[in-house]
């Protein structure tokens, strides 16, 4: 159980089914009092002894319950399967599961159990409305006899489950040279294009590796293979930063734009950490939280955490803070990549904050249009209107961000197409 | 994985608690076996009640017209050798249809024999010493004492949940 979580009640429990029968019982005994007519208290004997009964053949504390889960899916689509394994005494039968959807995501179908005496499989899909960064609570298992008088909760020991869901065209992003490359401190660039490169580090080998690039010291050392990477293949580091204050469109939409720069955010530094790129976050909120740049899982880690911990702020604190912040943490140069709505002038003019300090911007910007445009439909002429000039206030929010810095539109929550491109070819110049 | 319940699942229990009960109906007395449709219907009504597959009210509350036909029976059929026995095994069909339950993994009866068994095993007791002892004050001080005895520590039972915790459990409670 993840620490802060209340544990659910683990005592015993009788179901309304089993004040049914009681009372039932009640009124037949006090009824053979009355009329000292000896038939009601037949009939009131299984209903006052069958509660007890089950609750004595159940378990006697709540029973633990271990096993794993896993998400899997493409793009929309979630789907979480597992196995819990019961302990003795307790018969896999009898457990009930709830696992209610969280946040962002919803059920499409109910849960699939698979259940044997010792074991209980589940398969749960939900669907993701929109990109998303998640973590899914564990299911709610319950102990019911089979009788269904009483109840008891089960205590499950399940690692938390985190449901990432992005577009599908970041998955490549990693592979995309970015042109800014900060060098660590004394650090010289080789020249020398190809495998003789710059040294860079030590990972895994994988099939193609040829003989010559492997590691064998490093791999006789370890026990298994390991090959040499070199700085040519490296990519430029990259920095992400989080705009969370809050904005005039509201909460409700400021809480789901933030999910989907949340869940780009994680798309994003997960592409590049898997090319070993160094990835950094800042989240701005009052004042910024910084992950300082590095690579590997540990920062992924570290990364997603900060992420999850990342919700709308209410303080409307000057974006120049958030830019003489930065530069304690990360070098200039970096590529930066701003995630922020630009729905106003206060965060809007971030960029140029960015920029004086040093840091050359991209801003990814998801737009509130489509949550604007998901209400009740107008009459037709208005609708049309009404479409247009949010259009055009949108156009003139994304142009005026261009002034400063390249700005992605990103309306299509389920694409991120524009902003790959974008980063594959900045020079060719496309506004929104 | 699982798929939805054949549809004879749980009639063999439906059978038996409408046969059983429509019997103990018939022994009411009731002009017309009035007693025993009245019975049959309150099962047809619960059984009805139990296929609806949701979390409403209506679903956890399926069982309630079969105990308030049983219990209104109860209350109006005379002092009987058969009545007693059927009155108990009314009592008995009930646990089992609700442990034949089709919307919970098969093998519910076999998993519930001890929360059926029990009961049933103490209505076997009360009906022959109700019938086989010979009568007279001595024995039914004795059954009264017995019965309440047996009310007092059902009523404790009931009331206090943690007696069914294993005792130093480390679990938080």
């Amino acid at each position: 159980m993840s620490p802060g979580t209340r544990p659910a009640p683990t005592r015993l429990r009788w179901r309304p089914r089993a004040y049914l029968l009681w009372a039932g019982a009640a009124g037949l005994l006090l009824a053979a009092v009355a009329e000292r007519d000896p038939v009601p208290i037949f009939l009131a004997i299984p209903f006052l002894l069958a509660g007890p009964a089950a609750a004595l053949a159940g378990p006697r504390e709540s029973p633990a319950l271990g096993g794993h889960w896993e998400a899997e899916g493409s793009a929309a689509e979630v789907v979480v399967s597992g196995t819990l394994r019961a302990a003795e005494r307790v018969d896999a039968r009898d457990l009930v599961l709830a696992a209610p959807a969280p946040p962002g995501l919803t059920e499409v179908a109910p849960p699939v159990l698979d259940r044997a005496p010792g074991e209980l499989r589940f398969r749960l899909r939900w669907q993701a409305r929109e990109p998303t960064i998640v973590v899914a609570p564990p299911p709610e298992i319950v102990w019911r006899d089979a009788t269904g008088l009483v109840e008891r909760s089960a205590t499950l020991d399940l690692p938390p489950l985190i449901v990432e869901r992005y577009p599908p065209e970041l998955l490549g992003i990693g592979a995309v040279r970015l042109r800014r490359t900060t060098s660590l401190p004394g650090e010289s660039i080789a020249r020398t294009i190809g495998v003789a490169g710059e040294f860079h580090g030590i990972r895994e080998a994988v099939a193609d590796d040829p003989p010559r690039r492997i590691n064998w010291p490093a791999s006789a050392r370890q026990g298994r293979l390991l090959a040499n990477e070199f700085q040519v293949e490296r990519t430029g580091d990259v920095l992400l930063v989080l705009d969370t204050r809050m904005s005039s469109l509201g909460p409700a939409a400021d809480a789901r734009l933030l999910a989907l720069s949340r869940a780009a955010a994680a798309g994003i530094s997960n592409a590049f950490l898997r090319v070993k790129a160094r990835v950094g976050l800042a989240v701005f909120a009052e004042f910024v939280t910084a992950v300082p740049l590095a690579t590997g899982r540990r920062q992924q880690m570290r990364i997603r955490s900060a992420l999850l911990g990342a919700h709308p702020d209410s303080s409307d604190a000057p974006s120049e803070r958030c830019a003489i912040a930065l530069r304690r943490y990360f070098p200039p140069g970096v590529t930066t990549i701003l995630l922020s709505t630009l729905a106003d002038e206060n965060r809007a003019d971030l960029v140029p904050h960015l920029r004086r300090r040093g840091f050359p911007v991209l801003t990814l910007s998801p737009s509130p249009l489509p949550l604007t445009l998901e209400g009740p439909p107008l009459p037709t002429a208005d609708e049309a209107l009404v479409v247009r000039l949010t259009r055009l206030v949108r156009r003139e929010q994304i142009a005026r961000a261009w002034e400063e810095a390249p700005a992605i539109d990103w309306d299509d929550f389920w694409s991120l197409g524009r902003f790959v491109d974008f980063l594959r070819r900045p020079d060719v110049r496309r506004v929104g | 994985m699982n798929g939805p319940a054949p549809r004879s699942r749980g009639l063999a229990s439906l059978v038996l608690l409408g046969a059983v009960g429509g019997l103990f109906g018939y022994l009411s007395g009731l002009p017309d076996a009035l007693g025993t449709i009245v019975v049959v219907a309150a099962v047809g009504l619960g059984a009805g009640l139990q296929r609806i597959r949701t979390r409403s009210i209506a679903h956890e509350a399926f069982p309630a017209p079969v105990v308030a036909a049983l219990v209104s029976v109860a209350l109006l059929t005379p002092y009987g050798l058969l009545a007693g026995l059927l009155g108990g095994a009314s009592g008995v069909a009930l646990l089992v249809w609700l442990a034949d339950d089709p919307g919970r993994p098969a093998g519910g009866i076999g998993r519930s024999t001890l929360a059926i068994g029990v009961p049933g095993l103490a209505i076997g007791i009360a009906w022959a010493s109700a019938f086989l002892l010979p009568p007279g004050a001595a024995s039914l001080g004795v059954a009264v004492a017995l019965l309440v005895f047996v009310v007092v520590a059902v009523a404790y039972l009931i009331g206090e949940p943690a007696t069914y915790d294993r005792e130093g459990s480390p679990l938080p409670s």
